[in-house]
């Protein structure tokens, strides 16, 4: 208990320390530190309002507890071009977000895992020799170019799959479950988790494949063959297990940080996310709505992050009884 | 991957032909090795290979614009939708990348390298404040923060440098920390210190040589993450529009509607140069990896 | 002695090594009768882990069997087929590890692995397969609840008792354990070891125990068979080669441990380390090493020699043994 009691409030302090820096950088602009929270096309009435609740007439520091203060209760203000406030517009994207990245991320760990293990038991292998350089190579490409060439041939040259966005215009849902079950929402689904899947699949493959090598010198493993084991069951069950725990860590690390590379899929795509929306937040200098969206971000991040931590321990019987 | 392993050093003693000829030994070291050369050189050699200044808008002789023209002899990959050549930029768009990848390398590696020293080094509070430091950083976004960053400061090739740098100094800062502090159970430094030398020179004379294997390891694999990133902030549109670069080209051809014209001609040779750029990174750190991590090998 | 259940004939195990081909087994003739244990003894390096393994025909990647026979109740196992060797293992032939804390797949109960033997390899239903574990538990001193727990949750003692469980899950005709209490600390040893003396006894158990600590095998083997660089060198009942060696090595290796009832002597090491097996001595591959050479033992391999029914060993001097023995227990002779 003590132990997660600890990551709880390094993971608090964590995210204190980037609001605050979040804070300072947007109050670092040159000009008129109200430019972060104030448009000029606001009526002088709306701008009295706002700069009240905002606390932007108090000195910084008090603006500082303040900014803390609406934090804690989940206000970013209000966006300077939707005029909506800016928890409910992240909110209403955030599915999509999520949705996105899950998928391409249970994706490429499934083909990562599964193929790093291939590659490790069939050591040396074609497999292998064509493999890793391929590997290497997606990871060397960028996201957003593999998303283009995705578009061009799938999209554009068979017409396959639309060529962006989360539904087809006009498309009209009963709820949200009907929404996201929809056929036409899965369809725009394939391209961009697909793009994703192809940069996020290289990382769970190598791990496997080092752990897998790692395992498979094991002594259990040997004991294993000497059992008289079906080779597919040695290495599933056995070898394959035992190399998975270290990328469930991964997993959630990379939930984390696939969330802010994200940003560039969901811009190829159109993809209506929290990604894109912070792109245009700060293209249109949307500060609120930038600030808002780079917070979530980092609190997923952050929150994965811990949940890395525990899932490796609860997995793992060592750990888990180590720790209690 | 943990950095539990103490790394052997190579060039020191056994000397830098053995240190090479092993490194060279790893066929991913020598593609990576050649890639690089192939493409510093053509980076040098780009004023003189690019036929067209790369913004300059062409026409045909009978004086059309010489928009989306496909590839031929005058213009190898054609030319884009508003007339220009697609292979000068192309080959005008090395010097970025290169420029991006190395500077970010360097400042990469020294930052990383004087935070995990003095951390290491000195211990107790300053240790404390700079691991917290270190904490923090992992816990920013890293392209939403240099996407943020890139806005506030302006779009400039600077500016990128700068955000990754600042982003990623914290995994080399790390590991070296880790290396300072087995390094520093060893007997020549508790003999260095016993005998009075100064602190700086103590970490100039005894430490900074045997941390350098494991700088230069993290500066080369920072030069792949600098190009990507300096990539995809073009392609987002927060990148400097003035500098030719592959991330600007190919933010031009999607902007241009490349992508439904079907001009693979415009968009592919830009990516598949990142894709060589970085693999070569890649494939150059690996091959040192092993060199300077024996036990790795197998 | 009746039929022998293993007879193992010229084996050669080569691993293929950066420097050369290696025969860390060569030309090694056995037999194990049905019913007895026997020791297996040497040095470490002897080969006679490889030799155990072999035996199970699971080798390291680098390592084959060059040459010879392994002939299992007569089953010449080195002609089977790939898959009808495997189908002979744990059910014919199985084994106990040396270090068993990574022997057992730490993220599976007990009774998981005790279920993918007794269902997996030898076709009981669950519930048989619980109440067969149970029964083998409780036969190896261990609480049958402990099946629900992980292998990390147990000592070394215990952990090395579940193997042995494991080991006997499928009543295998042959048991080969590698050094199996070697990890243990002397008190704990000694329990195991009491263990297996009345497993053996109760089952009928013919085994091969592999140990480098001959009073293991005084303690526990009616069979005694002592290895020295990849081959055989002395075998034959335990009561006559403890007490009547008749090849130099064995009286060596006797002298290196303190014989706790017998006058006090000098504890004589052998000075030496075995040959290099990249590039094996010609003649009696001791002859380095021994006291009692003689010119020829450095060109010809000795052929065994009978010494006593059922009991041999591969010396020169083999005639001489009763000066050679007397000789061999003064430290002197032992000091070059």
């Amino acid at each position: 208990m003590v132990f997660y009691a600890k990551r709880l409030a390094h993971m608090v302090f964590v995210l204190w320390a980037i609001a605050t820096i979040l804070f300072l950088m947007f109050r670092l602009l040159p000009g008129d530190p109200t430019i972060a929270y104030l448009d000029p096309s606001f009526t002088g009435e709306q701008r009295q309002m706002i700069l009240h609740d905002f606390g932007l007439d108090q000195p910084l520091w008090w603006q500082y507890v303040l900014f803390l203060g609406n934090l804690l209760h989940g206000q970013f203000g209000l966006s300077f071009r939707q005029r909506l406030p800016v928890t409910d517009m992240i909110l209403s994207v955030l599915p999509n977000t999520l949705l996105l990245t899950l998928v391409a991320l249970i994706a490429a760990y499934a083909f990562g895992a599964l193929v790093g293990a291939l590659m490790a038991w069939k050591r040396g292998g074609a497999l292998e020799t064509i493999g890793i350089p391929l590997v290497l190579a997606t990871r060397a490409a960028p996201e957003f170019w593999i998303g283009m060439v995705l578009l061009a041939v799938f999209a554009f040259g068979v017409g396959w799959f639309p060529a962006g966005g989360a539904t087809s215009p006009g498309a009209v849902f009963t709820s949200n479950l009907a929404r996201y079950s929809s056929a036409d929402f899965l369809r725009h689904l394939v391209l961009p988790a697909f793009t994703l899947m192809i940069y996020l699949q290289g990382l769970p493959l190598l791990l496997m494949r080092s752990n897998m090598l790692e395992v498979m010198g094991e002594e259990f493993v040997i004991m294993a063959r000497m059992k008289g084991l079906p080779e597919r069951t040695i290495m599933l069950r056995h070898a394959a297990r035992n190399a998975l725990l270290p990328l469930v860590t991964a997993f959630a690390l990379g939930f984390g940080a696939t969330l802010g590379g994200d940003v560039v899929v969901e811009t190829v795509f159109s993809w209506p996310g929290l990604g894109r929306m912070l792109v245009d937040a700060v293209s249109s200098s949307d500060y609120p709505l930038a600030q808002g969206a780079f917070l979530m971000i980092a609190a997923v991040l952050v929150t994965m992050n811990l949940l890395a931590d525990i899932a490796y321990g609860l997995l793992d019987p060592r750990v888990a009884h180590g720790r209690r | 991957m943990d950095g539990g392993s103490t790394i052997v050093l190579p060039a020191k003693r056994r000397g830098l032909r053995t240190a090479l000829r092993r490194y060279f030994a790893d066929p991913y070291a020598v593609v990576g090795c050649v890639i690089y050369v192939v493409f510093i050189v053509l980076g040098i050699l780009a004023g003189w290979l690019a036929q067209y200044d790369p913004t300059e808008i062409l026409f045909t002789d009978d004086g059309q614009l010489a928009a989306s023209l496909p590839p031929s002899a005058a213009h190898w990959l054609g030319t884009t939708n508003l007339g220009r050549d697609i292979f000068s930029q192309l080959v005008m768009g090395i010097r970025p990348s290169l420029f991006v990848g190395i500077t970010a390398a360097v400042g990469v590696s020294a930052l990383g390298t004087a935070v995990g020293v003095l951390a290491g080094y000195f211990g107790g509070v300053v240790d404390t404040l700079l691991m917290r430091l270190t904490d923090v950083v992992l816990g920013l976004p890293f392209l939403p923060f240099v996407i943020v960053l890139a806005a506030l400061l302006g779009p400039s090739l600077q500016n990128v440098v700068f955000s990754v740098v600042i982003l990623l100094w914290p995994n080399a800062a790390r590991i070296i920390r880790a290396q300072l502090l087995t390094l520093m159970q060893r007997q020549f430094i508790e003999a260095a210190r016993v005998t009075g030398a100064s602190h700086s020179r103590i970490i100039l004379v005894h430490i900074l040589p045997n941390i350098l294997p494991l700088s230069l390891l993290y500066g080369s694999i920072s030069v792949g993450w600098a190009i990507l990133t300096q990539a995809s902030v073009s392609f987002l549109g927060f990148g400097d529009q003035d500098t030719i670069s592959w991330g600007f080209m190919l933010q031009d051809a999607y902007a241009s509607q490349a992508l439904s014209q079907a001009q693979y001609n415009w968009f592919v040779p830009p990516g598949l140069c990142i894709v060589f750029v970085v693999a070569a990174g890649f494939f150059l750190s690996r091959g040192y990896e092993n060199l300077i991590f024996p036990k790795l090998k197998q | 002695m009746t039929t022998a259940l293993l007879s193992v004939s010229d084996l050669a195990v080569t691993y293929r090594t950066q420097a050369g081909l290696v025969a860390a087994v060569d030309g090694v003739n056995l037999e194990v009768p049905a019913g007895a244990m026997l020791g297996l003894v040497g040095e470490s390096g002897c080969g006679k882990t490889t030799l155990a393994r072999a035996l199970m025909g699971v080798l390291p990647g680098n390592a084959r069997v060059s040459r010879g026979r392994i002939v299992l109740d007569g089953t010449d196992l080195q002609a089977l087929s790939a898959a009808k060797r495997r189908a002979l293992l744990w059910r014919d032939i199985s084994f106990v590890p040396q270090s068993s804390m990574n022997s057992l797949d730490p993220v599976y109960r007990m009774r998981t692995q005790m279920r993918e033997v007794l269902c997996g390899r030898g076709d009981l239903s669950r519930g048989a397969a619980d109440t067969r574990a149970a029964d083998l538990f409780q036969a190896v001193g261990l609480n049958p609840v402990r099946l629900n727990d992980f292998p990390h949750q147990f000592s070394g003692g215990m952990r090395q008792r579940a193997a042995i469980a494991l080991a006997l899950a499928l009543h295998p005709k042959l048991v080969i354990a590698d050094e199996p209490v070697t990890a243990l600390d002397v008190i704990v040893q000694r329990q195991v070891l009491d263990m297996l003396r009345r497993l053996g006894e109760d089952m009928n158990l013919t085994a091969i125990f592999v140990t480098h600590d001959i009073a293991v095998v005084a303690y526990l083997c009616t069979v005694t068979a002592v290895m020295y660089a990849g081959r055989i060198v002395e075998y034959g009942p335990t009561a006559d080669v403890l007490a009547r060696p008749a090849h130099p090595y064995t009286m060596g290796l006797m002298n290196a441990f303190p014989d706790l009832e017998g006058p006090t002597q000098d504890l004589a090491p052998i000075e030496g380390s075995p040959p290099d097996l990249h590039t094996p001595p010609t003649g009696c591959r001791f002859a380095a090493r021994c006291p009692f050479v003689q010119p020829v033992c450095t060109t010809t391999y000795p052929a065994p020699t009978d010494v006593a029914p059922d009991h041999w060993a591969a010396c020169h001097r083999v005639g001489e043994a009763e000066t050679l023995r007397a000789q061999a227990t003064e430290a002197a002779t032992w000091q070059s």
